[in-house]
């Protein structure tokens, strides 16, 4: 994997979905959409977009996960919703949450008003310091970041600025490559 | 110093070889937390009495303040105003009970602490691991604030500013601040800050997990900023000064008569109007002020009881803090809570309640909690306490689950409720509530003769606010 560095998979920023702070929900879902069409080198769909401040730098990142949570107001209410897979409940109480906190009742019926109602910045989710990764690096290092940290993606910087994004699925793609190779 | 700020470097590449895999970065924690200075500044001291072993080894290590009783080993380790108390270890010969196995000890137990870094923190009862009966294992482990190590064997750890691990086995796990985990074991998991999490397999299943911006005001933490933050430690803080004058003196005259049955530690503070009744115990680094505690009611290390009354046989779980209320008998106040009414706004508690471990209850307004409830979260006025409480009957008939605001709870509740009153009665006995001055000796009749020894690090030079190599036996 030392073969590969980080710039050679990585996508350049100005091919990703970016829109800014103020954007709703319709503008970031439209702007996957046309990111999405405009990027035919893959047959792998962009699946974040990213947020970017009034100076163009990238503050925040929108999963599909973050969309949809922020369909269902309910969800930011419930403080324990987060991560409870860890805890070990069984999928039948888990799904007796959904009647317990009347989840999904509406939220789809309205979600026209949702979406161009709702502001991307109450929901982004703003990367952590293991979900960035220096442009040069060696792929191995990569790996292990997207390892480590079990991110879909890693933002990808060069002095100060991110000048792209590094998907989980195109290093998989590398990897599987590599593997094809083998004489098996 | 060199020598210190090199142990303290190895214990940080421990830890954060143990939590590679959580992405968690220890360095930060404890390179600003304390100051190198505060660890040449105190004393340890241990106790001898006629009902513990007397054994202690420690060697390569920092004990600034610390408290050690029972058998206990100590190995390149910081532990700063900590409390090893070691008198509720197995013995030689007991036998442990787990699930359908009956296993002999084979030798008395140890508390075994090495390449740890311990702040303020409690560490008590035995290990619960039926994989290590003889050793309760503090290892590659470093705990913030407050925190407290309840029979729980831990190893590759981080517990966060009041966190409490309780009757658990935990590797390489990152527990958050004012965290209550009670699951039996756990490994590596990340539990996020303000989560109480009592689980036993195949029978329940409790989470509440509090609001990070109300758990923010009363405990945080920012690197670079010294210790850690909030309203609780602004409490604690404000009282510090009363306990300076219990470890500096040597001779101290206790301001009220100690009752037959009754023990109040050396190291506790007892202010002025102090009522204490028969058979009460008060652990070290606890604080009463202007309050009552009733018969075996007790209050356990680093609990606070102000202007308030305790009508007897009381628990005050370790850290638990109970300012301008009146308990009706047996209520159990889990570790750490945290009980504020007001002159204005009292808190009473009626009897035979539990409130549960990290409860926060702040008043903004009057509050009764009727008998015999269930409390947890947080809680200011009548509007929470309708959303944070429920009957120990109601409770007791759940038999699939309970979804309850936060509160999320899976599986049986009779077995639930059942296990917290099984355990506080154990509570009561152990520490010596029901002695009748000749049956049931407890820690509270045991605690009565009990000699402090102090010991002292090096004063200067490579190895300043180190130890020497010390073992003591009987």
């Amino acid at each position: 994997m030392k073969t590969y560095q980080v710039k050679d998979l990585m996508i350049p920023l100005t091919e990703y979905a970016t829109v800014d702070e103020e954007a709703t929900l319709f503008d970031a879902v439209t702007a996957l959409e046309k990111a999405q069409l405009a990027f035919d080198h893959s047959r792998y769909q962009h699946r974040a977009i990213l947020i970017l401040d009034k100076e163009g730098k990238v503050v925040g990142k929108l999963s599909q996960i973050d969309v949809l949570r922020a369909l269902e107001p309910k969800y930011a209410e419930m403080q324990g919703s987060n991560g409870l897979a860890r805890y070990g409940f069984s999928r039948k109480f888990m799904k007796s949450m959904l009647t317990q906190y009347h989840l999904w009742e509406s939220p789809l019926k309205n979600i026209c008003h949702k979406a161009g109602e709702k502001r991307v910045r109450d929901f982004m989710y703003t990367p952590t310091e293991g979900e960035y990764v220096p442009e040069d690096a060696m792929l191995d290092e990569a790996i292990h970041q997207l390892v480590l940290g079990q991110h879909q993606s890693l933002l990808v910087t060069k002095d100060n600025d991110i000048v792209g994004i590094l998907r989980l699925t195109d290093v998989f793609a590398a990897v599987f490559h590599v593997m094809k190779e083998c004489s098996l | 110093m060199k020598q210190i700020e090199n142990l303290i470097a190895r214990i940080a590449q421990r830890i954060n070889i143990n939590l590679r895999e959580l992405n968690f970065n220890l360095t930060p924690y404890i390179q600003n937390v304390l100051p190198l200075g505060q660890l040449a500044k105190f004393y340890a001291f241990y106790g001898i009495t006629p009902h513990h072993p007397l054994n202690f080894h420690f060697s390569h290590s920092n004990l600034a303040g610390s408290y050690f009783l029972g058998k206990c080993r100590v190995d390149h380790s910081v532990l700063y105003k900590s409390d090893i108390r070691g008198d509720e270890l197995k013995r030689k010969d007991d036998i442990f009970l787990f699930g359908d196995h009956r296993i002999p000890v084979y030798e008395d137990e140890r508390i075994q602490i090495r390449d740890s870094f311990l702040i303020k923190t409690l560490v008590h009862n035995y290990s619960h691991d039926p994989e290590s009966l003889e050793t309760f294992f503090i290892h590659d482990t470093m705990s913030m604030h407050y925190a407290n190590i309840h029979g729980s064997p831990t190893e590759g750890c981080f517990l966060g500013t009041f966190s409490t691990v309780d009757l658990t086995t935990a590797h390489d796990c990152v527990i958050g601040r004012f965290s209550y985990v009670q699951v039996g074991e756990i490994s590596h998991i990340h539990v996020e800050p303000g989560t109480i999490w009592i689980k036993k397999d195949k029978a329940f299943n409790f989470l509440y997990r509090y609001p990070r911006q109300k758990l923010d005001s009363y405990v945080n933490f920012k690197f670079g900023e010294g210790p850690p933050r909030g309203i609780i430690m602004d409490f604690i803080q404000e009282r510090k000064s009363d306990f300076k004058r219990v470890f500096d003196e040597i001779h101290l005259e206790l301001p009220i008569t100690i009752p037959p049955g009754a023990s109040v530690d050396r190291f506790a503070v007892i202010k002025k109007k102090t009522r204490i009744s028969e058979n009460v115990l008060v652990a070290q680094r606890a604080y009463i002020q202007n309050s009552f505690l009733g018969k075996g009611a007790n209050a356990q290390e680093n609990c606070y009881i102000v202007n308030s009354h305790l009508d007897g046989y009381d628990v005050t779980a370790h850290g638990a803090k109970i300012i301008e209320a009146r308990l009706g008998k047996k209520v159990f106040v889990g570790f750490n809570s945290f009980l504020r009414g007001t002159p204005d706004y009292p808190l009473t508690i009626g009897e035979g309640c539990i409130v549960m471990p990290h409860t926060l209850i702040d008043l903004i307004e009057p509050l009764t909690i009727p008998s015999g409830h269930l409390v947890w979260g947080y809680i200011s006025n009548s509007h929470d306490l309708k959303d944070h409480s429920i009957s120990l009957e109601e409770f007791s008939k759940i038999k699939d689950g309970l979804v309850m605001g936060e509160l999320l709870f899976e599986g049986d509740g009779e077995q639930f409720v059942e296990g917290f009153q099984h355990r506080i009665e154990h509570i009561l006995e152990a520490n010596g509530a029901y002695f009748d001055g000749k049956h049931n000796r407890g820690h509270a009749q045991q605690n009565q003769n009990i000699s402090f020894n102090t010991i002292q690090p090096y004063p200067d030079g490579e190895r300043e606010g180190l130890y020497s190599t010390i073992s003591i036996l009987p």
